[in-house]
């Protein structure tokens, strides 16, 4: 009799397991199994020289949730279309456009979880989206983001190819987080491509020029 | 004796012969990483950033009688604090404080020899 019984609870679990649909498992399980061989999530920031950098097939993500708008990731984790010009950290081979792309129903379970990692670094709802002078200069000419950042100029993409492209950033970036990222770009990437601009502008201009970035379309 | 001496000199040559070429191995890695998206591998100002859209010729560092021109000291300040240090574009960034002096030092021997030069 116990054994029956044991045997009934076992197959009803067997059951349940086989047709559990997959879109019932948790973002995190889903980001495990399809998404942790190029992206880490468990900060800070693990890079110590250039080959831990290179090692890397994809962006850290322990910070998404302060860094992408919620909208633009669970859209983009369905049809994800380049967001660099050339494959992740190369300056030969161009970005093929190849990440895989997700079900609706998984792309909101892993956006979900995606944006509960979250920085202490960033401070919520303080940079809004703005154009001013002093950022244009910045932007274009005085610290030219524009070298190795492509931005747009009514639909015409300019600029350099280096780095992640700008085109879109008002939909895709949080404006906190390209703040604290100018600000204090270590504990985010302490091993990457891109100037520390905190030890040449001052906390304003920073400002200034993560509102001007929000702007963009 | 003497042939000790001959030996020790001989392990000695090759220990720093390693050390040497493991430091110009990573100058390489530092200058591909940092450098080569603006001047390209080979130093010749080709690196993807330089578009129709790029201000400035990046400096190609395989033209000796450009580079002989150019100190030491300029180089490193360059690398340092960007191109306006030395009148020059600010599309050449500082780099100050995200790369180490050594690390500084380093690209700047990798600079000569590209160009196959020494500052005046």
């Amino acid at each position: 009799m116990r054994l029956l019984a044991v045997t009934v609870s076992l197959g009803a679990a067997l059951l349940v397991m086989a047709t559990a649909p997959s879109y019932a498992a948790g973002g995190d399980a889903i980001f495990k199994k399809s998404c942790a061989s190029c992206h880490y999530t468990d900060g800070p920031a693990k890079e110590k020289t250039i080959s831990d950098q290179l090692a890397k097939k994809g962006p850290e993500l322990f910070y998404a949730g302060s860094k992408f708008k919620k909208d633009w990731l669970a859209a983009w984790l369905q049809n994800p279309k380049p967001i660099r010009p050339m494959k992740y950290n190369s300056l030969s081979e161009v970005n093929k456009g190849d990440h895989p792309k997700m079900s609706a129903g998984d792309a909101a379970a892993v956006t979900d979880f995606l944006m509960g990692l979250t920085s202490p670094e960033v401070k919520a709802g303080v940079i809004k989206p703005a154009e001013s002078a002093q950022a244009k200069a910045i932007f274009g000419k005085k610290m030219p983001c524009t070298g190795c950042h492509e931005y747009s100029v009514k639909g015409e993409v300019h600029g350099g190819k280096s780095g992640p492209s700008l085109v879109g950033a008002g939909k895709r970036l949080n404006p906190d987080w390209v703040y604290a990222y100018l600000a204090n770009i270590k504990v985010f990437k302490p091993v990457r491509d891109m100037p520390d601009f905190a030890s040449v502008l001052n906390p304003k201009d920073l400002e200034n020029v993560a509102a001007y970035i929000a702007t963009f379309e | 004796m003497s042939r000790f001496v001959i030996v020790t000199a001989m392990a000695l040559g090759l220990a720093l012969g390693v050390v040497g070429s493991a430091q110009a191995a990573d100058s390489k890695q530092v200058f591909d990483f940092y450098c080569a998206q603006c001047h390209g591998v080979n130093g010749d100002g080709k690196g993807i950033n330089v578009t129709k859209d790029f201000a400035t010729d990046p400096r190609n560092f395989t033209v000796t009688a450009d580079m002989e021109k150019r100190s030491d000291e300029d180089i490193r300040g360059v690398i340092k604090d960007g191109g306006p240090s030395i009148s020059k574009s600010p599309l050449m960034p500082p780099w100050g404080a995200t790369l180490s002096a050594a690390e500084v030092d380093g690209l700047l021997a990798y600079i000569r020899t590209m160009c196959k030069c020494k500052g005046k």
